[in-house]
């Protein structure tokens, strides 16, 4: 659809990166509206774990930061609600360096966390957490959510996960199992949220203002603009993108409305309130509770397996022709662990965990409250070293 | 005022729901005896403020060549987000209150989507689920009536589109797309087609007043959709029918009066009247139906995932009440304090009402304005007095309008002062008006009396005794007849010396000074 669009400004991490003296290479090839790369780290889009998965699958670090900390202006979107930029890179401090290049206030982002929330959240995390010093965690209370092992799970995973757990203990952590009861919703009301906002956000693509145009051929019905559109709609956007603006559009219909985004935003609100629960850390975009301090039991981060498995294989080409809906299913599922942190905003980063049993790499996932981005990071750190330690 | 948050409460709300009937009793109209006709009316006013309401281009008038005034969001280039104009808040909040309306604390912005030409996005940005300000009332003084106001909504206007049928194509100007509206609806309060263009002509002086319209209906900064319906006296409303884009008073009042016609036309027959959108043509004066309501199309209503909702305190609502120009009414109730009368106040309003509405809600400069400033430590009866009989009655002369007025409020003090303290007279005054309006000059009138020679002398009377004294001796006979006691003819006399002092005498000294000379 954008195969020959330039556009005439730069996205405000790009600029962020220039500025600092990065040296932009090229862009990868996502599947339809991906993002640039710079050498050493490269920059994805996250809007349901498009950055932590492949970063799992292909055994490196993948973080996708607090909703609002990194500008979105200059981002292609897909839905406003989840999308984050994120980064990929081979170790944890190349991720941290660019993450605190790109991660500043920039007012042309409606969405962006402003200057004193970002510093509401940095004091948050210090009046609840001693900092963590060397690779001693002595303090740190690390969240084990029963949820995140489901039946989809990959036996052969549970083990690294298990191993890094028994590390972070010995360094001195309290691993304590928690729930999150609302997980199980989360994904129906992510494909419900996610492709209603696409639906919205990709109905700009109609061949009028820039980007592909497909002319209706002669003797079309041009009665209705709709229809004039309907040519350059149809070739350009691919199966995928088709099927989840078809279905977010049935979603926004009058007669869907109330049982499905109206319902995924009330499993949206529950799923964030499961996360405010559990951590000890107030949420900084909440208004300033009066009430009692959270209970100590509260946790700093939650650590479950990434993924549901290693990565899957491509289909084979009869596979791929078939489109079948088992498949278009099986892909949704993949998303499961990942899309919770998605609806509520929460910085989660992918750090890898060894190898499964198919000699593929597996790995964990390292989540925190809302703006607790450098703590999280620096879990991932010490699960780095852990992992050298083997 | 904008917070930061993502939490929404969210209910679908019925656009028109017609909840209070309003107790007014029926009056009956000629034109359709025996039937009542409710009307409500949705305007569509442009905010005048000097940038759109979510992205930094400049607004635009017909003169702009298309397409200058676009920037990326505009033209909904992928990678652009919106950021909401202050601005546009400010004049909303500012209407609202001139409407009596409730500001609400916290509003919010959702998309509306449709695909047209003329909308990029393929959504409009508006106010569906909770706009900013509810629950108002316009007092149509003439009628004697309140129409209460439903709600006050902030949204995208879209582009303009021209459909070229020669070349098979449609010609798109962005200039207009995403410049902020305010959709102000009224409750179905309004019941015949005369109440109706007094309600949009009323509500035109108000946003001009406030400074959020400019209330210009040819040139599409205020426009109307219009329902109308029509129910046996006695009988609970009838079906409505909506009429689209109405640019005018005048043709809104005849629309309303052709729909209430077919209406009342339709349900004599025993046909039911089907709830649908119809338009107006002015040529053949009869409204056409666009769209049945099994044909209206479903818009998708979603929260605007990147726009904050609108948190407006009480502090921010009193800082702008506290800065509000004066309403209307409370113009005319001030105007008459003063001790102008009715027709001069209403002289002066109307004058007033065609002043240019700067943008982002500075007040331009009218005759109501000019009025005070004049009237500031002088006889305010005295000073209207002079602007609506002499200045407006001289620039009417020659065919300009207030606006074009040369004569700044220094030199129309000075010339009141002048004449008051009896320095030059008021026929010199007019005189010295009429040259500042027909040179343009900024010479103060005490300087123009001097070139002019209009000073009355302040000889104690010697130059005035000269002049009469050569009138009595150039008209013999005259002076004559009033030694007899004719004094009707002192007044040819009076003429004469009048001629010779250029109109610098005063009429009631020179005729003094003869009636002692003739003695």
């Amino acid at each position: 659809m954008l195969e020959n669009f330039h556009s005439p400004f730069d996205a405000t991490v790009v600029s962020l990166l220039s500025a600092s003296g990065a040296e932009i290479v090229g862009k990868t090839n996502c599947d339809e509206f991906g993002m640039g790369c710079v050498k050493d780290s490269s920059l994805g889009t996250d809007t349901g774990g498009s950055v932590r998965l492949p970063a799992s699958y292909c055994g490196i670090i993948g973080l996708k930061p607090s909703y609002g900390i990194i500008s979105r202006w200059g981002i292609v979107s897909f839905a406003d609600s989840l999308d984050c930029v994120g980064v990929l890179a081979r170790d944890v401090s190349t991720t941290k360096r660019v993450h605190d290049i790109i991660g500043v206030y920039d007012s042309r982002d409606p969405t962006a966390a402003p200057p004193h929330i970002r510093q509401k959240a940095r004091q948050l995390i210090e009046d609840h957490l001693e900092t963590l010093k060397g690779d001693s965690l002595a303090g740190l209370r690390v969240g084990v959510p029963q949820e995140y092992f489901p039946t989809e799970l990959q036996p052969s995973i549970v083990t690294p996960v298990r191993t890094i757990l028994d590390q972070l203990r010995a360094r001195g952590a309290t691993i304590v199992p928690i729930s999150l009861p609302s997980t199980p919703y989360a994904l129906s009301a992510y494909y419900v949220i996610s492709s209603a906002e696409a639906s919205s956000n990709l109905a700009r693509y109609d061949g009028i203002e820039y980007g592909m145009r497909v002319e209706p051929p002669p003797g079309a019905n041009l009665t209705k603009t709709a229809n004039v559109y309907a040519y350059t709609r149809s070739q350009g956007f691919g199966k995928e993108v088709q099927r989840r603006m078809l279905l977010g559009t049935y979603a926004l219909s009058a007669d869907a409305f109330e049982n499905y985004f109206l319902q995924a935003q009330r499993v949206r609100k529950l799923v964030k309130a499961d996360f405010d629960r559990v951590f000890c850390i107030p949420n900084a975009l909440n208004a300033p509770s009066t009430g009692p301090v959270k209970p100590v039991e509260g946790v700093h981060v939650l650590i479950h397996p990434s993924a549901i498995q290693t990565a899957p294989a491509l289909p084979d080409n009869e596979g791929c022709s078939q489109e079948d809906d088992t498949s278009t299913l099986d892909a949704y599922v993949q998303d499961v662990m990942t899309v919770p942190a998605s609806l509520a905003g929460l910085p989660a980063l992918n750090v890898p965990a060894g190898k499964g049993a198919d000699g593929w790499p597996i790995g964990v996932s390292v989540v925190g409250q809302w703006g607790s981005d450098d703590l999280v990071l620096r879990v991932g750190e010490v699960i780095e070293r852990c992992r050298e330690d083997l | 005022m904008l917070a930061y948050g993502r939490t929404r409460l969210l209910t679908r709300c019925n656009h028109w729901a017609r909840h209070a009937h309003s107790v007014r009793t029926a009056k009956q109209d000629s034109r359709w005896p025996g039937w009542e006709l409710v009307i409500g009316i949705e305007v569509h006013a442009q905010i005048k403020s000097r940038r759109k309401l979510f992205s930094e281009s400049h607004s635009s008038d017909l003169t702009t060549p298309p397409n200058t005034h676009v920037v990326p969001f505009d033209a909904a280039f992928p990678g652009t987000l919106p950021r909401l104009n202050p601005k546009c808040v400010e004049l909303g909040v500012r209407t609202a209150i001139a409407l009596n309306a409730e500001v609400q604390t916290r509003s919010a912005f959702d998309r509306k989507h449709y695909f047209y030409a003329d909308l990029p996005s393929g959504y409009q940005i508006t106010q569906q689920y909770a706009p900013i300000a509810r629950n108002g009332r316009l007092d149509l003084d003439k009628d004697g009536i309140s129409v209460r106001i439903k709600q006050v909504q902030l949204e995208q206007d879209t582009g303009k589109s021209t459909s070229l049928p020669r070349n098979r194509i449609t010609a798109i100007d962005l200039n207009r797309a995403g410049m902020g509206l305010m959709e102000i609806v009224s409750e179905p309060d309004m019941r015949s087609p005369e109440e109706a263009g007094n309600y949009v002509r009323t509500l035109q002086a108000l946003l001009r007043s406030v400074g959020s319209n400019d209330g210009n209906m040819e040139q599409g900064s205020l426009r109307c959709d219009v329902n109308v319906s029509v129910n046996r006296v006695g009988e609970p409303p009838g079906t409505r029918c909506e009429i689209k884009n109405l640019n005018s008073v005048k043709f809104m009042m005849v629309a309303i009066t052709c729909e209430a016609l077919r209406q009342v036309a339709l349900l004599e027959r025993g046909i039911p009247v089907a709830q649908e959108t119809r338009g107006f043509n002015e040529e053949r004066a009869e409204t056409y139906s666009l769209r049945s309501k099994e044909g209206a199309p479903d818009y998708r209503y979603m929260p605007d995932p990147n726009i904050p909702p609108l948190l407006i305190d009480s502090t921010y609502v009193n800082a702008i009440r506290s800065r509000m120009p004066d309403l209307p009414d409370a113009t005319r109730a001030r105007l008459r304090e003063l001790g102008l009368s009715r027709r001069d106040v209403e002289v002066l309003m109307d004058v007033d009402s065609g002043r240019e509405v700067g943008f982002d809600g500075e007040l331009g400069r009218g005759a109501v304005a000019y009025f005070d400033e004049v009237a500031r430590g002088r006889d305010p009866k005295t000073v209207v007095n002079w602007i609506t009989h002499e200045l407006l009655g001289q620039l009417a002369f020659r065919n300009e309008t207030f606006k074009e007025n040369p004569m700044s409020i220094e030199q129309m003090g000075e010339l009141v002062d002048l004449v008051q303290a009896g320095k030059v007279t008021g026929t010199s005054g007019k005189t010295i008006l009429r040259h500042i309006l027909s040179t343009r000059t900024t010479d103060l009138p005490s300087e123009i009396a001097d070139d002019l020679k209009l000073a009355t002398s302040d000889d104690d009377g010697a130059l005035l005794e000269k002049w009469c004294r050569e009138a009595i001796a150039a008209l013999p006979q005259q002076a004559e007849a009033v030694r007899q006691g004719n004094l009707n003819v002192v007044n040819k006399v009076m003429g004469h010396v009048m001629k010779a002092s250029r109109g610098t005498a005063k009429a009631q000294d020179v005729r003094t000074m003869l009636l002692k000379l003739l003695q």
